[in-house]
């Protein structure tokens, strides 16, 4: 019989964990983080982390909604995140708060959720069951929604209540948290173990009785909660109605999670290196607005990241490789 | 596992033609029996144990699995391990693991249900659970948590088995279970495969080791050309019958 060598043998460290979930994310966390406050100490006094977390708010929501669909696998992806947000900035605005004058939070926190439960459904029934390649279903329902907000809101308008305006700044760590902690929660499922196995292999799941185009179609659902979250983020951070906004989030979001060390083939990574990939995007941002670099440059910057980003991935995936056979 | 409660369960095969314009044939596998399946490499003897697990549906016929009263007919792979069907596939490294994940989790997949607690998976008891067979295949494996690729081939397949004795099954479907496993492996896992039918369990095992199938099983059925040439058991089961018989040649 063939022993196992003592390097496999060891219990794996929280540092072994924190990689494999995170890869060079936090490297590169860390560094951005000290060049920012080096730079711009100004702005990154520690009295200004409240308004620094509120602006960052929508894009780390962003990347964590992105974040369960592209861990199921075999292509799983949801652009739709983005305008998403949008639609659900459009209808909690526009719709309830303007024109139904709702602005209770128990009817539109609610709303908000159900709109992005509904939506992720689509999104889930298209990908997992008619089995249209998740990045064109979720195209489809890009350009809807994208149309559709912008015929329900022509131009930017709109106020939003006190208290969904107490979000924007210090206290947009409570919607963030929420997401935690539904992940938290459904870590602890035995949903979490189908979803992390499809993603790994979809084949080998399956046959070992994951009822996979299930396992992927709720994961889309998540997704679209989060986005919905994720959208209420968008509308404290901004404080009124938005049509054109929203859609921009969701390539940066991606880049985002792919930077945080998920694979965007699936069944690895988690929210937290999702979160920490979208704090580096927004520290790039800062860094590279500091310098008065115009916004054309920045896309040129969430490009060059998401392929350096996919890049480090696989040079994980290496390094992981040897590490096993040694 | 089996009791004196449930000694008529059987898998049926009835009328199953494996291809078009294949003779149709019909085959029982008992509680406690151990079948064997050979034939020279795509002959058909892959896609009849398939089609038992659900995995394709039948050309014509049906399986039946029956556990003493009315048999449930197989639809599915799902279905089919409702049933109490376990399917150990060939491919270890394409379908059976998942190398991003711990041993621990390879062997829980199939049977997760079995660890919630109040709706919540309890760590500790899939550990328990692993605990009892880690001891029973006798899995080199100090650490439960550790990635699944840090073992060799055949502790790998005994982590695979594992996961399929997790779910009690009584019938074990097994696609050439000793397949790049060594030599002292494949003496546990013969230990083990004949302990389970004594317990009651019917095997239905595929190999490409003539020898191993001889010594194993009670009956093996050669295939040739997706059609059932012979069926070989007692007295006429040795080598040389099985080869002849994979080579289309009547005895």
């Amino acid at each position: 019989m063939t022993a196992v060598t003592d390097s496999t043998a060891r219990r794996p460290g929280i540092v072994w964990l924190m990689w494999r979930r995170t890869g060079f994310a936090p490297l590169l966390l860390l560094v951005l983080l000290v060049l920012n406050v080096v730079l711009n100490p100004v702005r990154f006094a520690p009295g200004n982390w409240g308004t620094l977390i509120g602006l960052a708010a929508p894009l780390i929501g962003a990347a964590l909604a992105s974040t369960p669909a592209i861990l199921g696998g075999r292509g799983g992806i949801d652009v739709s995140v983005g305008p998403l947000m949008g639609f659900v900035n459009a209808i909690v605005v526009k719709v309830m708060i303007t024109e139904l004058g709702m602005s209770s939070p128990f009817v539109i926190v609610p709303a908000a959720l159900l709109i992005g439960a509904a939506v992720g459904a689509v999104n889930g029934f298209l990908a997992a069951y008619v089995r249209i390649q998740p990045i064109v279903a979720t195209l489809g329902t890009y350009l809807v929604l994208v149309g559709v907000t912008l015929t329900i809101l022509p131009s930017p308008m709109g106020s939003v209540p006190a208290w969904l305006k107490l979000f924007s700044g210090s206290l947009s760590i409570v919607p963030l948290a929420a997401i935690f902690l539904i992940w938290w929660g459904i870590r602890r499922l035995p949903y979490y173990d189908h979803l992390m196995a499809t993603g790994s292999d979809d084949r080998a799941a399956y046959t070992a009785g994951v009822d996979v185009p299930l396992v992927r179609f709720l994961s889309y659902v998540v997704t679209g909660v989060f986005a919905g979250i994720a959208g209420l983020m968008l509308t404290a951070l901004i404080g009124s109605a938005d049509g054109n906004i929203a859609p921009t989030y969701t390539l940066i979001a991606i880049s985002a999670v792919a930077l945080g060390g998920v694979s965007l083939a699936g069944g690895r990574g988690g929210l937290l290196g999702a979160a920490i990939g979208a704090i580096c995007i927004f520290l790039i941002q800062s860094v590279l607005t500091l310098f008065n670099v115009s916004t054309f440059v920045l896309q040129i910057a969430y490009g060059a990241i998401l392929v350096i980003a996919i890049c480090l991935t696989a040079i994980q995936d290496r390094i992981e490789k040897r590490a096993r056979q040694r | 596992m089996a009791e004196a409660g449930r000694p008529s369960a059987e898998l049926r095969a009835a009328g199953l033609a494996l291809a078009a314009g294949k003779a149709p044939f019909s085959e029982t596998v008992q509680a406690g029996e151990i079948v064997g399946l050979s034939g020279l490499d795509g002959h058909g003897q892959e896609r009849f144990l398939e089609t038992l697990a659900g995995l394709h549906p039948p050309r014509s016929g049906e399986v039946v699995v029956s556990d003493g009263g009315a048999g449930a007919r197989v639809e599915g792979f799902r279905q089919a391990v409702r049933h109490g069907i376990a399917y150990l596939p060939r491919d270890r490294r394409a379908t059976g693991i998942f190398p991003a994940l711990s041993i621990l989790d390879n062997f829980a997949i199939a049977t997760i249900g079995r660890d919630v607690r109040g709706g919540l998976i309890s760590r500790r008891s899939r550990r328990e659970r692993y605990q009892k067979f880690h001891r029973q295949l006798s899995i080199v494996a100090p650490n439960p948590r550790a990635p699944i690729t840090a073992l060799s081939g055949g502790n790998q397949q005994k982590v695979l088995l594992a996961r399929w004795l997790a779910h009690d099954p009584r019938f074990l479907l097994l696609n050439d279970p000793t397949r790049g496993v060594d030599i002292a492996t494949r003496q546990t896992l013969y230990g083990v495969f004949r302990e389970l039918a004594r317990e009651g369990v019917a095997l239905v095992i595929l190999s490409s080791e003539i020898e191993e199938i001889v010594t194993l099983c009670d009956r093996v059925l050669v295939f040739r050309e997706n059609e059932l040439f012979a069926t070989l058991s007692g007295q006429a089961l040795d080598s040389d019958r099985v080869i002849a018989a994979m080579f289309g040649k009547r005895q």
